[in-house]
């Protein structure tokens, strides 16, 4: 079954609500709580699709700068004594390694929604370990070149990713 | 299930009666009439209410508005300091409500509540910031504003009892404001969030040192005043008052949400702001404040849908909260210095 979608249901449940129930009820909180679930249940109808393709996208872009932050790692261990960066790398490699199972051709937007929540948390390792506590006292930390590649590349990547997320959280009309 | 309309109305009056024979010395014949709900944002319930009694003999009527914690909202703040920082910038210049009393744990009023005079005047902010709208009234409630702050950040606190407020010193003021959101955030994020922690980690390393220790009214804007015309009543939702920077409540109020730059620029607020007050803002320090007034958005919204989702509030206003932060971070990426 296509026909109604998602969409069209979503979309059909919201009209009726602004046209037929919104009217009867007087002006007050209730009012308000009905306003209220009329954007929800729009906003839903627009992205419920987009879901899924959003969250495979931002994946693929944060498995591929993790992937290029491993190799800055590994040449930044050839240089410096912070013992400290190997673990991280190998944390990160394996990690990059689990990805989703490669026999299914379409995960399901919770699959791909664990893994992004997974692959977020690297991120925020990666960020730890490069800011931490140890890393002023470290000879030879990422304050070199490869510090300020990462740095530059996650910047990119983080404005790649709200991008993304706008398009699935803000309704077309509110976006700039 | 909740009580109908009119029985919420009628157990308010039974318990505003009560509260008030306990509070008022001497008061006999206790009314309470013209009760009805208002909007007061998310994080408070708002009744008004007249109450007539005799005291001596002679009859008193006072016009109130009484602010009740909700059960759970976006920032779940004590209403204490809010209560007390009212009644300590009574008279100061700075316009606020008149505090009447308060029932701080509920004993009286179901949930922490306090009562203010009714003020005249409207909040809505909106109407003051459409393209349509008067401009030359909304221009001159901006100016007004830069009085108020210029007001509010040059009292002198240290006189006042404010000591309900944590310190702070120009070194630790940032800090503590960083710590405090960041704390929310670890509490309420329902992933792991690295363009979040990526902030956190910029602000920590950028955080300036305050030229002056003010009180900061924390919520700072259009839409938490009450006007008539082109006149401030009374400023509104103290809740998150705290003694710091100054610069952040200028930063606050010329968020891209609720800013009035269509009608004063930043630059022309902050130089009225500086010829009222004396005080002048550093650029550096007041783009810090705006990052951080990005970073502070994007966690009371992600308060606020915690809340829903933890079920622990039904108010469909802050179910789909989280959506918004997405745009706040991006304003934070654009105004990020290389």
């Amino acid at each position: 079954m296509t026909k109604p979608s998602i969409a069209d249901l979503l979309d059909g449940v919201a009209t009726s609500l602004r046209e037929s129930v919104l009217p009867e009820i007087p002006a007050g909180p209730t009012r308000r709580q009905i306003q209220a679930a009329i954007s929800i249940i729009r906003r839903a109808s627009l992205v419920w699709d987009k879901t899924g393709p959003y969250l495979y996208a931002d994946n693929k872009d944060i498995e591929e700068t993790l992937q290029q932050a491993c190799s800055m790692l590994e040449r930044a261990e050839s240089t410096s004594s912070d013992a400290e960066l190997k673990p991280l790398r190998q944390r990160l490699h394996a990690a990059l390694d689990r990805r989703c199972d490669p026999d299914v051709a379409y995960p399901s937007p919770a699959a791909l929604g664990a893994r992004n929540v997974e692959l977020q948390a690297l991120l925020v390792e990666l960020q730890q370990a490069l800011h931490g506590p140890s890393s002023s006292e470290s000879s030879g930390r990422l304050v070199s070149a490869e510090w300020t590649e990462i740095a530059a590349m996650l910047r990119g990547l983080f404005r790649r990713m709200l991008q993304r997320e706008l398009q699935v959280s803000t309704p077309p009309s509110a976006r700039k | 299930m909740s009580a109908s309309p009119a029985a919420a109305v009628e157990d308010l009056v039974i318990r505003l009666t009560n509260f008030l024979a306990a509070n008022l010395e001497g008061a006999s014949g206790i009314r309470i009439d013209n009760v009805a709900p208002i909007t007061a944002g998310n994080a408070r319930q708002a009744w008004e209410f007249d109450v007539r009694w005799l005291d001596g003999g002679k009859e008193r009527k006072v016009s109130c508005v009484m602010l009740r914690k909700a059960q759970a909202g976006q920032l779940e703040t004590d209403l204490a300091p809010e209560f007390r920082i009212v009644s300590a910038l009574w008279n100061s210049g700075v316009p606020v409500a008149r505090a009447l009393w308060m029932d701080g744990e509920g004993r009286w009023l179901e949930r922490p509540s306090f009562i203010v005079e009714k003020v005249a005047g409207a909040t809505d902010f909106l109407a003051l910031l459409k393209p349509e709208a008067a401009a030359e009234r909304s221009r001159a409630l901006a100016e007004q504003l830069a009085l108020v702050a210029a007001r509010l950040h040059t009292v002198d606190w240290k006189k006042l009892a404010v000591d309900f407020l944590p310190a702070t010193t120009p070194e630790t003021a940032a800090a503590q404001q960083i710590s405090y959101w960041e704390a929310l955030f670890l509490k309420h994020r329902m992933e792991p969030h690295p363009i979040m922690v990526a902030a956190f980690i910029w602000l920590k390393e950028h955080r300036p040192i305050a030229r002056r220790i003010s009180i900061v009214h924390g919520d700072f804007r259009f839409g938490n005043f009450l006007y008539e015309g082109d006149r401030i009543n009374a400023m509104l939702d103290w809740e998150m008052v705290h003694l710091g920077d100054p610069a952040e409540d200028i930063a606050w109020a010329y968020r891209s949400l609720w800013g009035p730059q269509a009608f004063l620029s930043l630059d022309k607020f902050v130089k009225r702001y500086t010829e009222l007050s004396g005080i002048t803002v550093d650029p550096e320090t007041l783009l810090f404040y705006r990052l951080l007034g990005e970073v502070k958005h994007s966690i009371i919204s992600l308060t606020g849908a915690r809340s829903f989702m933890d079920g622990r509030t039904r108010n469909l206003f802050l179910a789909d909260r989280a959506s918004t932060t997405a745009s706040y971070l991006m304003q934070f990426l654009d105004w990020l210095p290389e």
